[in-house]
């Protein structure tokens, strides 16, 4: 029994909190919203990739470290902290995709380029039409004569104004799974957005375009893993966002001082900041017990992983509220980091799911397969 | 990481839900009472006829004949010296097949285990295999009525007299006071110390002379607690605990006695099955309530609450196996857990709609009334044993550590 961070992961997350302070100072993400899109530069991108990053949780025999879920939570998490944007989240993302596609032949061809850079790929799958999740996708793959050609819209896809390779969820001539397209090929329209915290995605709509190797990259089964693994990455990534706000409140209340004792004092203060530690507690607790269940392939691993997500994504946004009604003024202000989480929680919270979503789905887990204790 | 215990735990727990299947199943477990029942029961016997209570001691012996009470207690004094995770897997299982309350339940889980931290080999001696046994019930006189929150304003206050200490005061909020033996409390023994410091912590035989209980009937109807009032009441000098003045500091030890919480999740899940099958039944015009995607989405907002609190349990069991400091966990488990109890009664109360209002025995009652008893209990989770507001008085402090407001 041993439900904490080893002592591998506690390492990593103090390097990557360490280097992401460092390298991508909150500045970085501020000054970014004048010259949009955030995204990181060569050279920091390039010590990134040095690190090995991507490819913590792919396999040994591929070129990653063999690490779990977790293990890239701990990484997402420390993202989110830190306002690091694309395009690291959708490549870590984009190597996982392959990696547990449970396709051989392609995963040891493509996941070594993913995880050293020199491939770039991301991941799409929610569309427009107002609803989220695998069982939205309409986007549809056709067999004809020259092969299969994918004809849809994919909304807010990360980084794919970057990317060279796109993995996309569709309904194909073997059923619903992932395709791979080229970013440049024919048929395929990349058309640029951004997002409240300028990280970058896109809409990209196919239009019979030519799908890599006229076959599945992954089945059903992997892209529902690959949803979950993104779900709880982003999960993650929200809990660093909560975890900062309440930090900053934290600070702030202890060295604000007004009526001559520091705000801190104030159970109006006190008792809001506590509410978000135990909201911040038990999201890191959900958060760990949805990687465990993704990595030991548990029945219940979907719903856990819908329980972080919703849980967090309520848990990060209102944490920044608070920090920006306890900073009071100066928290409106574009010089204090507090907007900042605010805009990337708002974001990543209404993203692969938003709160109400994931209940739904655990809703729907309770109705099928859940099986109370009963008493005797 | 990893959730799986060795293979000597797992025997453990293996023998464990054998002899809890053999042994409650068929009604062996004996004393399968409420509180209030149990209360109800001894009120109302002659007290010249035998024990009124011989049903209600009778399930805690048969767990200690077999070695599931007192695990964490020396072997010298009754207990069974487990280790910390057997301590857990016995919780687990227990809650996990909702054995009957333990009527000794204020000895077990609090005297009990501060005297064997705090105790002297002779008050060990005599009253540690009695709470094993439920030969002595306890109850504890910590709160009165102008120290409640405040718990280190109390002003009962013992004089030292001979050999023997004078108590007069008066304690309130008493849990089970009219059928205990022996009462914990902490007294005023030196009125000019700061507060913290001038408060001892004594242990008073019920039937002591100038004792009197008085039951106050609670909001939910019951009287499960009392008004305990102290008229010179005598003493020893050898039922003081730790040192004169030291109280304050052993009281607060025995506050740390909680455990990971892990068995009040399995309480929670179940009650949240039970809320669940409410709303399938329940009809709503043309569909059931539980179709109505308000409802939905509350259900699972409290299945995700219970998850977050099963795993910050698992949490804080692995600090406390590996033996370090439980961590935040403690604190926040208990607040959460009341606030989830309470949320999830109040969700009751809503999926019931028209027919909330509907008391216990009436036409049309839904599941026999038992939701507003849960959603009384659920509020007086919030209070005792430290309100909510103290709890996150305590995060503020010693998690967030945030300044302290001013005081005395």
């Amino acid at each position: 029994m041993d439900f904490n961070l080893s002592e591998e992961q506690e390492t990593l997350q103090e390097m990557a909190c360490d280097f992401i302070r460092e390298r991508w100072p909150a500045d970085c993400a501020r000054e970014a919203l004048d010259k949009r899109p955030a995204v990181i530069g060569a050279d920091v991108w390039q010590e990134i990739l040095e690190m090995g990053w991507l490819g913590v949780a792919a396999g040994e025999d591929v070129g990653g470290i063999g690490g779990d879920v977790l293990t890239a939570a701990v990484l997402s998490q420390e993202a989110g902290r830190g306002l690091l944007p694309g395009p690291f989240q959708s490549s870590l993302i984009a190597a996982l995709a392959v990696d547990r596609s449970g396709n051989d032949a392609i995963r040891s061809e493509l996941v070594p380029q993913l995880i050293d850079g020199s491939l770039r790929a991301t991941v799409a799958i929610e569309e427009p039409g107002g609803r989220y999740g695998p069982d939205a996708i309409a986007a549809k793959v056709r067999a004809d004569a020259d092969g299969w050609r994918l004809t849809g819209s994919k909304l807010l896809v990360p980084d794919a104004d970057s990317a060279a390779l796109l993995i996309v969820g569709a309904q194909t001539p073997d059923g619903l799974g992932w395709v791979r397209v080229r970013a440049d090929a024919q048929g395929v329209e990349i058309r640029k957005m951004e997002r409240m915290d300028a990280q970058s995605c896109s809409e990209v709509v196919f239009e019979n375009a030519p799908v890599e190797g006229d076959a599945l990259l992954g089945d059903e089964r992997s892209l529902r893993e690959a949803y979950d693994i993104w779900t709880v990455l982003l999960a993650a990534d929200l809990l660093g966002s909560a975890e900062a706000s309440l930090e900053l409140t934290r600070r702030y209340a202890i060295e604000r001082v007004q009526f001559g004792r520091p705000i801190g004092t104030f159970q109006a203060v006190s008792h809001r900041l506590a509410n978000h530690l135990v909201d911040v507690e038990i999201g890191r607790s959900l958060l760990y017990g949805a990687c465990l269940a993704l990595d030991e392939k548990r029945d219940n691993a979907a719903p856990l992983v819908s329980a972080a997500k919703a849980w967090l994504s309520d848990a990060a946004v209102a944490a920044a509220e608070s920090a920006l009604q306890i900073h009071g003024g100066v928290g409106f202000t574009w010089e204090y980091d507090v907007h900042l989480h605010m805009r990337r929680s708002r974001c990543n919270a209404a993203i692969l799911g938003d709160a109400d979503y994931h209940r739904d789905r655990v809703a729907d887990y309770m109705d099928e397969s859940w099986v109370p204790p009963v008493k005797a | 990481m990893d959730l799986t215990f060795s293979e000597e735990d797992e025997a453990y727990r293996a023998e464990l839900r054998q002899w809890l299947s053999d042994n409650i199943g068929g009604g062996g477990g004996g004393g399968g009472e409420s509180a209030n029942a149990m209360m109800k029961r001894a009120e109302s016997s002659d007290e010249s006829k035998n024990d009124p209570l011989a049903g209600a001691r009778a399930w805690p012996r048969t767990l200690h004949d077999a070695g599931y009470v007192g695990l964490a207690w020396p072997k010298a004094y009754g207990g069974q010296d487990a280790s910390f995770t057997q301590q857990v897997i016995c919780a687990d299982e227990m809650a996990r097949v909702r054995t009957p309350p333990l009527i000794n339940t204020i000895g077990l889980s609090i005297i009990g285990p501060t005297l064997v931290q705090h105790g002297t080999e002779e008050q060990k001696k005599r009253f540690l295999p009695r709470i094993l046994r439920a030969d002595d019930l306890w109850c504890q006189g910590f709160s009165e009525p102008e120290a409640g929150s405040d718990l280190a304003s109390l002003r009962c206050r013992a004089e030292i007299d001979g050999d023997e200490f004078v108590v007069n005061g008066q304690k309130v909020w008493t849990s089970l006071a009219p059928i205990s033996d022996w009462i914990f409390m902490l007294v005023r023994t030196d009125p000019d110390a700061p507060k913290r410091e001038g408060i001892s912590y004594l242990l008073a035989d019920m039937k002591t002379p100038g004792i009197t209980v008085r039951p106050l009937r609670n909001a939910a109807g019951g009287s499960h607690f009392s008004e305990v009032f102290f008229d010179n009441v005598r003493v020893p000098r050898e039922h003081l605990v730790g040192e004169l003045n030291g109280g304050w500091q052993i009281a607060r030890s025995s506050l740390d006695h909680e455990r990971s919480g892990l068995s009040g999740v399995v309480a929670l899940e179940e009650t949240l099955g039970r809320l669940w099958r409410m709303a399938s039944n329940l009809d709503r015009g043309d569909h059931k309530a539980v179709e109505e995607p308000s409802t939905r989405r509350a259900l699972a907002q409290h299945w995700i609450e219970i998850e977050g609190l099963r795993h910050l349990g698992f949490r804080t069991l692995s600090n406390q196996i590996a033996g370090k400091p439980p961590g935040a966990g403690s604190s926040v488990g208990k607040l959460f857990a009341s606030e989830t109890r309470n949320q999830l009664t109040r969700t009751a109360l809503r999926v019931e709609g028209p027919l909330a209002p509907i008391a216990k025995r009436s036409p049309h009652v839904v599941d026999r009334g038992r939701w507003h008893a849960a959603y009384f209990d659920a509020l007086a989770h919030s209070i005792g044993g430290g309100t909510s507001e103290v709890m996150r008085n305590v995060i503020a402090e010693k998690v967030l550590e945030l300044p302290r407001p001013a005081e005395d």
